[in-house]
């Protein structure tokens, strides 16, 4: 079962990212347990997790939320490959940094990127799933951990 | 190592100082030998130079007597020879006059007027025989005598006159020699003092340094005995690693109580720390320590990459035994010359903050066990359990969806604050009911977390985190309760009985759960619930009271949930506000045991609820106080209060009498929900009192909406 | 060295390497170094160390969650092929495990995502320093 600490990391490792990458700190806004399905945004940056723990953490996000982080990062590419380059290295990144408190073992996947607002994310069965809004300016996207 | 170095240094000094002296001392002594000799020479010439002078006037005296004994014709023989004798030594010791001391120029002129004699001289010393002629009228000269007596004659004349010119001449040298010699003698006496001196100069150095160099050893004792000191006392492990990766000739106390041993010296790394954890881990550690030495990392990486900040290594406990501590490597690199010279290790035990904070989350985690869950459900009914359980995950499924409201400011937080604890309350009370304590006191946690956060300022999404996750938690025990429930009834039934599979499962994200928003919640025999409740409450306050319920099978289906979260508030408040203990009683005159009514019944137009105990009634004073205690009202409203509005404080949220709370009562959300649910069903709520006596509640429901009252 | 000819102050040939295009023109956009020319960009593994081949680079920056072959391996094998390369591990991965394995491969620094472009510089000035 997840810790406190544990799903701080992620989330931490998320307002972070926003703050380092974007000069500009997310927030984060009333997390959940995901019943159902979860209504994704746009794009979906998919981590499989393996080792120590098993499951998924992902992050989905609108475009507009996209394209705006993005010009922050001075890029002036927005197109459909750069927003799932984009997507794909923000769960990379969240995902890497949990290692500090999870650990070597926490093995991590390559991205993988889906789109549209009905992609297949492996899910374990009977696994609790804690969605994170993340707000960043106007936006919002879910930060979504799943984890034995 | 710094004082060795510079201790070497002293010692070196000092003995260049003694080789200075005994090189200043041979270089005096051999200078002085020689001049010694020099002057020795030179007195030596002198004498016999000095003893030259006479000759001149010898030999003019001597060719004096010879001439005036031939005048008187007297025997010349022995003055002739003594004559020759004195040229003869004249020469040898002319020529042997010591040359190299003087002014050649002196001597080679007294040579030459010595060389002037030799013609007059050699006619005369060539002489022999006999100069007189005996006869018989006396004695004349004979013809050689003559010759023999002018050569003399004229030889005396030459040694008359050029006596006092040798003698200058030779007196000159002699007085150069004299001159030399004291020169060489004053020299002599120059170098004497001078050596003297130096080695006077060289000797005080040479004490000087030997007095530094004593106080520096003592400076480095005293530092030697400091770092002892120091390395006895410190509580962390320190010690050097070499380029070998293995631990130096000293290390601190502490090492050997951290490791258990003291064979440290040559000691590997590697050694020290096998079989004491893991293989990868020791890998690593081998590795990092390995990277220490190389020049390609700078410090500050070093440091961060440090994989054994918090190293558990698993130590023999001295019993036989194995127990698990955690240590603290720092490592610094010490740098010399030629790069990476040490590595200096400190090792901290840092056991006890890391098993604190495991503590704190192992009891956090402790409240898992099964134990308790066990208990609790061994009284209850499995059925009234399982209607529970279907109800609570309602009931946290809606917290969820409260929890799900999107929220960006601290408006939007605190908004989900009320919702939320009125849903974990009555989920509470019905557990605590069910006499469930394991699931009472995780939704009382969960409470407890809800209500500090309407304490706190300035909400924000993080502070739900915790929230969220204890709802995870009690959801997966509620899981467990289900899963322990369907056992029991297994183990009651008997294998026949598998009525296990009928029972309703229950989870949020389930397809099968009850549709969203607020759902109507399963049905419960509420007059056993109410009655196990009673027992309990009874039971955990030290209270005395018979529960008398009537009419519960007349309450619509629609109502159920109502009355319901109604009942346990109103009997969790009966007793612990309302019945006193026993002592109180009696002292009051009362029944010792006391009486807690329920009744519900159906009136013409809907029905009517009332709830009545014979405890300690409210007083209106209390309850004013109590308000603005608590900041419900201020104190100048409570003056404007009679006593029907001070009775009315009860229903107002936030309210409590109690300031500490406890799991029944306390925390000011009872009566103003039941009052809420009440007036949601479009019914009212009403309370007498009278203090001392009694207190009672009655609750008027309208007939419309009691078959599907939904709140 | 063999980027001379070209500027005459560039001494020091950059290889990036990262699977997000995004990052890798982030790397070198931040690159300001009048000394640096980046001579190449690879995604993966393999393409590093087929550019390294071609390019001849003295720096590169590498990333360690790639596909076909992860930055570790790559390191070491960069590092076989010539021993003087200096690297700049630039990952997610915050354990300190990762960054001792990194290291021991042959890495010279390490550099955690996200990052400032500050960061990013003091990191590739302290490489070539």
């Amino acid at each position: 079962m997840l810790r406190e600490e544990e799903l701080k990391t992620f989330v931490d490792g998320t307002t972070r990212y926003f703050e380092v990458a974007a000069q500009q700190p997310a927030t984060i806004g009333s997390p959940y347990l995901l019943e159902g399905d979860l209504a994704v945004h746009d794009y979906t940056g998919v981590i499989s997790v393996s080792g120590k723990r098993e499951g998924v953490v992902y992050f989905t996000a609108p475009r507009a939320m996209l394209t705006v982080l993005l010009m922050k990062m001075q890029e002036s590419d927005f197109s459909h490959e750069n927003m799932r380059d984009l997507v794909g290295e923000v769960a990379n990144t969240i995902s890497g940094n949990a290692r500090k408190d999870f650990g070597h073992d926490f093995v991590i996947s390559v991205p993988s990127v889906l789109t549209g607002d009905k992609p297949e994310i492996p899910r374990k069965a009977g696994m609790r799933s804690f969605v994170i809004p993340i707000n960043w300016r106007s936006h919002s996207a879910k930060l979504v951990v799943s984890l034995t | 190592m710094q004082f060795s170095g510079s201790d070497r240094n002293g010692r070196l000094l000092i003995a260049g100082a003694a080789a200075a002296i005994a090189a200043v001392m041979v270089l005096v002594l051999i200078a002085g030998f020689r001049l010694a000799t020099q002057i020795r020479a030179s007195v030596g010439a002198l004498q016999r130079t000095s003893s030259l002078q006479t000759y001149p006037a010898v030999i003019s005296q001597q060719l004096t007597a010879l001439r005036q004994r031939l005048g008187t014709l007297e025997y010349t023989g022995h003055v002739h020879r003594e004559l020759a004798r004195t040229v003869q030594n004249f020469n040898r010791r002319l020529s042997g006059v010591e040359r190299r001391n003087l002014d050649p120029a002196a001597v080679r002129h007294a040579e030459r007027l010595w060389q002037n004699y030799t013609p007059v001289l050699a006619p005369v010393l060539a002489f022999s025989g006999e100069p007189y002629d005996d006869t018989d009228t006396g004695s004349s000269l004979s013809a050689s005598g003559r010759k023999y007596y002018d050569e003399v004659r004229q030889a005396g004349i030459f040694a008359q006159g050029n006596a006092p010119v040798l003698h200058s001449e030779l007196a000159a040298v002699s007085a150069a020699l004299q001159a030399r010699t004291s020169a060489a003698a004053a020299r002599l006496r120059t170098l004497l003092l001078a050596g003297v001196l130096a080695v006077l100069l060289l000797a005080l150095a040479a004490a000087y340094l030997q007095l530094s160099r004593a106080r520096q050893q003592r400076a480095a004792r005293e530092a030697q005995d400091q770092t002892r000191d120091i390395l006895k006392t410190v509580r962390e492990g320190f010690f050097l690693l070499d380029a070998d990766y293995r631990i130096g000739a000293v290390w601190s106390e502490a090492l050997t109580h951290l490791f258990g041993r003291s064979d440290f010296k040559g000691l590997a790394f590697e050694e020290l720390l096998r079989d004491k954890v893991p293989a990868d881990t020791l890998a690593t550690a081998v590795k990092y320590i390995k990277l220490l030495w190389g020049e390609r990392a700078r410090e500050n990486l070093m440091k961060s990459i440090n994989p054994l900040g918090q190293l558990e290594v698993s130590m023999d406990n001295g019993r036989g035994g194995k127990e698990s501590r955690f240590l603290q490597f720092d490592f610094h690199r010490v740098m010399g010359p030629k790069g990476v010279k040490h590595v200096l290790c400190a090792v901290g035990d840092i056991t006890s903050s890391v098993l604190l904070a495991r503590e704190l989350q192992e009891a956090q985690e402790n409240a898992h066990s099964q134990l308790d869950m066990m208990i609790g459900m061994l009284h209850a009914d499995p059925l009234q359990v399982s209607a529970f359980l279907d109800s609570a995950a309602a009931g946290l499924k809606h917290v969820n969806t409260i929890m799900k409201e999107p929220a960006r400011t601290d408006g939007e937080f605190r908004k989900k604050l009320a919702g939320l604890s009125r849903e974990l309350h009555s989920i509470k009370g019905e557990a605590s009911a069910l006499s469930l304590m394991s699931v009472a006191e995780r939704v009382h946690h969960l409470e407890d977390m809800v209500a500090e956060l309407k304490a706190k300022s300035d909400l924000t999404g993080n502070d739900f985190l915790p929230v969220v996750l204890k709802l995870d938690e009690l959801l997966a025990h509620l899981r467990g309760v289900r899963e322990m429930t369907a056992r029991l009834v297994s183990l009651k039934e008997g294998p026949a009985g598998e009525g296990t599979a009928s029972l309703p499962q229950l989870r949020i994200g389930d397809a099968e759960a009850p549709q969203a928003g607020r759902p109507v919640r399963a049905t419960v025999d509420l007059g056993a619930l109410l009655e196990q409740l009673a027992g309990k409450l009874a039971s955990d306050h030290g209270k005395q009271f018979r529960l008398t319920l009537t009419g519960l099978g007349e309450v619509p289906a629609g109502y159920l949930d109502t009355v319901k979260d109604c009942a346990i508030q109103m009997l969790r408040n009966a007793a612990v506000h309302g019945i006193e203990a026993c002592e109180t009683r009696r002292t009051a005159a009362k029944p010792e045991i006391g009486e807690v009514r329920l009744e519900f019944r159906r009136l013409e137009a809907g029905y009517e609820f009332v709830f009545h105990d014979d405890g300690a009634g409210l007083s209106p004073e209390a309850l004013k106080e109590a308000a603005v205690r608590k900041n419900v009202i201020t104190a100048e409203e409570a003056a404007a209060l009679d006593n029907r509005a001070a009775l009315a404080l009860i229903f107002r949220p936030g309210f409590s009498t109690r300031d500490s709370i406890s799991m029944d009562a306390g925390r000011g959300t009872g009566m103003d929900l039941v009052a809420r649910a009440v007036y949601g069903l479009g019914g009212k709520i009403g309370v007498s009192t009278n203090p001392g006596r009694f207190t009672r509640f009655k609750i008027t429901l309208p007939a419309a909406g009691a078959a599907s009252a939904v709140a | 060295m063999g980027a001379a000819e070209s500027s005459g102050r560039r001494q020091f040939r950059l290889l990036i390497v990262d699977d997000s295009n995004i990052m890798r023109r982030r790397i070198e956009r931040s690159q300001r170094f009048e000394e640096l020319e980046v001579v190449g960009t690879a995604g993966d593994g393999l393409e590093a160390l087929e550019l390294a081949r071609r390019t001849d680079p003295d720096l590169v920056t590498m990333d360690l969650t790639m596909p076909q072959m992860d930055g570790i391996e790559c390191i070491s094998r960069l590092i076989a092929m010539k021993p003087s390369l200096r690297i700049l591990v630039i990952s997610a991965l915050s354990d300190k495990a990762t960054a001792v394995q990194a290291m021991e491969q042959g890495a010279n620094g390490f550099l955690h995502k996200p990052f400032t472009d500050r960061q990013l510089n003091d990191a590739i000035a302290e490489l070539i320093s």
